[in-house]
């Protein structure tokens, strides 16, 4: 786990501050079929380097980031509001 | 109709305020707290809360988030001064009175980031935490909101229901200044 999370409302903040969400996935439509809704809600990449997730503020703004992580070094890469910055995903 | 009245006490009455050589704790006047809720996409509103809103005090206006504000004050607020706030927002944000739901703590003293910096992770050097700025953190277990209102000191805003703990882990942090 990331032990700093450099948040863009609030800084550098322990990630006992912070909720794990997930992998970042693209959401299928709303009439994919069973499968592909069967793939985005149980089946999850186990990925060695990086990976998108979604992490809440839970303790501070309260805003959801999308974060690049590292699963290796723990390094976090990017980190910002899914929000604002659109993201075209939506949270699952 | 209940047989039994429903008394507001104060939610820090019976807490003792420690004999301090660093740190000194206030219970702060219960008096108003409005949380304002924009939209985090919005603009900034603090310039036009503070001119309305912010009375007196200094630092009254404070930022809690893409979009969130509160205003504080020492004094009780009446049902047309909050309705007064909250008209005044509209169409940009929303106003929910918390004066009944959160507690305000003031700690002040030569020690006050060192007591504080056991509890939570935020940087409170004076350059990267200047006078006025605020922030919504964890210290220990408990979220809160600070704010640095003066060089040395701190207020800490916390929902009602954790003042007495907060207070109680405050006054354990500040045994060694004591």
């Amino acid at each position: 786990m990331a032990s700093i999370i450099s948040c863009p409302h609030c800084g550098a903040r322990p990630r006992e501050e912070f909720t794990i969400q997930g992998a970042v996935l693209p959401r299928p439509a709303s009439d994919a079929g069973t499968k592909a809704w069967m793939d985005y809600v149980y089946l999850r990449d186990n990925p060695r380097g990086c990976h998108r997730e979604y992490w809440h503020h839970t303790s501070g703004c309260r805003r959801w980031l999308v974060i690049t992580r590292d699963t290796v070094s723990h390094e976090v890469e990017t980190c910002h509001d899914a929000a604002l910055a659109k993201e075209t995903e939506a949270r699952p | 109709m209940s047989e039994f009245r429903i008394a507001l006490r104060p939610a820090l009455g019976s807490a003792v305020k420690p004999a301090p050589r660093g740190v000194a704790m206030t219970a702060m006047p219960e008096g108003h707290v409005v949380q304002v809720l924009g939209s985090p996409q919005g603009p900034d509103l603090s310039k036009m809360l503070l001119g309305k809103n912010a009375g007196a005090s200094p630092h009254a206006v404070r930022s809690a988030g893409p979009g969130q504000w509160f205003i504080v004050g020492d004094t009780p607020l009446s049902h047309s001064e909050f309705t007064t706030i909250a008209t005044g927002l509209k169409p940009h944000a929303a106003a929910v009175d918390q004066s009944h739901g959160r507690v305000r703590i003031r700690l002040e003293g030569a020690m006050v980031e060192r007591t504080l910096a056991k509890g939570t992770a935020v940087d409170l050097d004076l350059r990267m935490f200047p006078v006025g700025n605020s922030t919504t953190t964890l210290l220990g277990h408990i979220s809160v909101h600070l704010t640095r209102v003066d060089v040395a000191a701190f207020e800490i805003m916390v929902l009602r229901g954790f003042a007495e703990s907060l207070w109680e882990n405050l006054v354990r942090m500040n045994v060694e200044f004591a």
